[in-house]
């Protein structure tokens, strides 16, 4: 802390005083200054400008090797003459539209199970949100193959059954639903939000109901149901902004194919196949930004219907 | 682009989740992305030295060890020069490449590869060799002009591989099938044979494998048939008909039992030759680039054999040729492209260098530095080498450079193919697709 403006003379006390507290305070703001330095620098260097400098490369043809070539808004509207960029839009809505809600459904009955006082719940928490932690990375997305293989655990399970399997991973029309279910089954994160929401709720809103007569539905129904929305908000938005940039999954399962014939092309891995692997970086920026406006439409979207369900008991 | 990828998604986490978006392109346009890459243009004529240069390459680990042994020994005969190695995974290898070709930090010695080469020489990325002092005099002349372009040579082929299919004799045996003539077979004997084998032998053994994901197999079949994948302008010289009977040979199989069915192919296609039919000794047939041989042998545990493709006798004239494994070039921006030029010399003329090389980078392409390595090479490549010999008379020509964007007709191929597998699209469907897709991939 600097002390360069504290004067040396003995003046006034008082008028000392409030000098001395406003170079307390300016000292502080520098250290403050000096200690978020390395934050901007990164947010301008790392974030901000990069973003900038894509938003232009948008507008360009630039294939990284040689210098970009301002094209306008051409890579914009070739998009929606690409029948593989449609086919990804497609493969990344149905993705979203229903893994998010599947995983916000189990993982709100998970947390109202949870909920009610087992006895060694801790554990439970902590097992339910390993996949969590474990669900992005590439090991699961590589155990998931194994899974969901021709001669998979999934496979041999249903032998015992008599029902004969087939390769999951690898045939068009199913590979998408493992990565569904990989999705769905990495529900630990709102599970523990939710669980920390319940505790929020206060007893004896349960308590009067049940003086009411009211049974365990209508209780859910009426009371948790309501008091909970802001947290099913949260996760809803959360959920499915996360889900709009899934890339690690479908990148392993598919080994950077997005294969069997384009099924589990998501959005992020064919902007990142067009920008990597066939030099298009310009188009790929604009995928980009076409991806930043659409989970802003989303979310946008979210708010706006907020309104007519969310409610906030302050 | 491991890296790439994991910054990519640090950098979304920081950002917010609104943002986050956004990062994966902004890393990948890069703050240096808005420069040209080559200001300098051209370096000095004479190089000051002691100097360092950077050779990239892909490969597994142990091409690594085995470059870094000749890197040492390179550096011992040259003292004044250092060779920085800088070596990733293949998939890795082009995401790295182009961010620092586009960050003006090109490597001086940098290997490329068939698909990509023309993409970096027309870009200016790569220098004219021939200007270089590099001794190809040993090196066929068909094979130097797999690196050639109208504008020169901007790669010298370090090896050579074939297409060619590999059997597994012993099931050919068990089954009760006679091996076939390669020289004289059809690709309908192919379809016939590989049927045969699947209804003789055991539940789970399949006469083949499918070819289908391999654009090299098309490009075999429409020189067979006078035409050629691409022509020397870099258009597109297939016919939609050709296209469409290089898609209906895996229909075929799979009607007859020859192949294993549409989602059992894809899991075998993506487990590599460890975990292919040939592999696990469940197919008596694959088509394969002859450099995979000894993995698969080693995968199988038994002898496998090469043959020609079929087709090679009945047609207009021969499809197999050899191909370039890869190609060592110079970056046109090197700032020592002498000292770059020596350790190429060194690697493409040194037997020392061949000794701990091998057939790692191809059968080496210089034919006085492969009779020397001979004596070295284990059963498999000795094989090899002796198949490719064997063919290398009928061997009209080398195919010229694949044209700008041809990366992606891989891509488009393996696609197309799993649609006609699945039976999403007819094989003429998918051929006229292939023409579309690939003439803008090209164009």
């Amino acid at each position: 802390m600097s002390t360069t403006d504290i004067p040396r003379r003995a003046g006034v006390p008082a008028r000392r005083e409030r000098r001395r507290s406003r170079a307390v305070s300016r000292g502080d703001g520098r250290a403050a200054a000096l200690f978020l330095a390395p934050w901007f620098a990164g947010l301008i260097l790392i974030t901000a400008g990069p973003m900038v400098a894509s938003l232009y490369l948008s507008f360009t043809d630039y294939d990284l090797l040689t210098p970009p070539e301002w094209i306008g808004p051409e890579n914009y509207t070739r998009m929606f003459a690409d029948p593989r960029f449609l086919n990804a839009l497609q493969v990344t809505f149905t993705y979203v539209l229903v893994s998010v809600p599947i995983q916000l459904a189990l993982s709100l009955a998970l947390a109202l199970v949870l909920d009610k006082g087992l006895r060694a719940l801790p554990f439970y928490r902590s097992v339910y949100y390993l996949p969590s932690l474990l669900g992005g990375s590439v090991a699961v997305a590589i155990l998931w193959r194994q899974v969901f293989g021709a001669d998979g655990l999934l496979n041999q399970f249903l032998a015992v059954f008599g029902i004969e399997g087939q390769g999951w991973v690898s045939h068009p029309d199913y590979a998408l639903g493992t990565l569904v279910v990989l999705n769905v089954w990495t529900f630990g994160s709102p599970m523990v939000i939710f669980l920390a929401g319940l505790r929020q709720i206060p007893q004896m809103y349960y308590e009067a109901a049940s003086i009411d007569g009211a049974g365990r539905v209508r209780k859910f129904v009426t009371i948790t149901i309501p008091l909970l929305s802001p947290i099913v908000f949260f996760n809803l938005v959360l959920q499915i902004i996360g889900s709009f940039q899934s890339f690690t999954q479908a990148y392993v399962v598919s080994g950077g194919t997005g294969g069997p014939a384009d099924s589990t092309m998501f959005y992020t891995l064919y902007l990142y196949l067009k920008g990597f692997g066939s030099l298009d970086m310009g188009y790929a920026s604009a995928m980009a930004w076409f991806l930043l406006l659409i989970i802003g439409g989303m979310t946008a979207v979210n708010f706006l219907a907020s309104k007519y369900w969310v409610f906030y008991d302050d | 682009m491991r890296t790439t990828s994991t910054r990519a998604r640090r950098a979304a986490a920081a950002a917010g989740v609104t943002v986050a978006a956004l990062a994966l392109a902004a890393c990948a346009g890069g703050d240096s992305g808005l420069g040209p890459g080559t200001e300098e243009s051209s370096a000095p004529p004479t190089e000051e030295c002691p100097c360092e240069i950077r050779f990239s390459w892909w490969g597994s680990d142990s091409r690594h060890t085995a470059t870094q042994a000749i890197i040492d020994a390179f550096e011992a005969e040259n003292p004044d020069i250092t060779v920085v190695p800088d070596f990733t995974d293949w998939g890795g290898y082009w995401d790295k490449l182009a961010t620092s070709v586009a960050a003006a930090d090109a490597p001086d010695v940098i290997t490329q590869e068939e698909r990509y080469i023309s993409d970096y020489a027309s870009r200016g990325v790569l220098a004219d060799l021939s200007g270089l002092d590099i001794d190809t005099s040993t090196i066929d002349e068909s094979i130097l002009a797999a690196g050639q372009t109208a504008d020169g040579q901007f790669g010298i082929p370090t090896g050579v591989n074939a297409y060619a299919v590999v059997v597994d004799p012993q099931i050919f045996s068990e089954a009760g099938v006679e091996l076939p003539d390669d020289e004289t077979w059809t690709w309908d004997d192919y379809v016939e044979i590989a049927n045969e084998i699947s209804a003789k032998a055991p539940e789970g053994v399949y006469g083949t494998q499918d070819y289908g994901f391999n654009e090299a197999g098309l490009n075999v079949i429409a020189r067979q048939r006078g035409e050629s994948l691409y022509t020397e302008d870099g258009e597109l010289g297939v016919s939609a008909e050709t296209v469409a009977d290089f898609f209906q040979v895996s229909l075929d199989l799979q009607a007859g039992g020859g192949e294993p069915d549409a989602a059992r192919t894809m899991e075998v296609q993506d487990a590599g030759p460890e975990g292919s039919l040939l592999g696990t000794n469940t197919g008596a047939m694959g088509i394969w680039w002859s450099n995979q041989l000894g993995a698969l042998t080693k995968a199988s545990g038994r002898e496998l054999q090469l043959l020609r493709l079929p087709g090679e006798s009945d047609g207009e004239r021969t499809g197999m040729y050899l191909k370039p494994a890869m190609f060592y070039s110079v970056s046109a921006t090197s700032e020592y492209p002498q000292a770059s030029a020596k350790f190429v010399d060194y690697l493409l003329n040194s037997p020392e260098a061949a000794k701990i090389m091998l057939t790692d980078r191809g059968l080496p392409a210089n034919t006085e530095i492969r009779e020397g390595i001979l004596g070295d090479l284990d059963a498999p490549n000795t094989l090899v080498a002796d198949f490719m010999a064997e063919i290398a008379g009928d061997v009209v020509d080398s195919p010229p450079v694949p044209p700008n964007g041809s990366g992606d007709v891989a891509e488009i191929t393996e696609r197309l193919n799993t649609e006609v597998l699945f039976q999403r699209l007819t094989p003429d469907q998918a051929a006229e697709q292939f023409l579309t897709e690939v003439e803008a991939a090209i164009g």
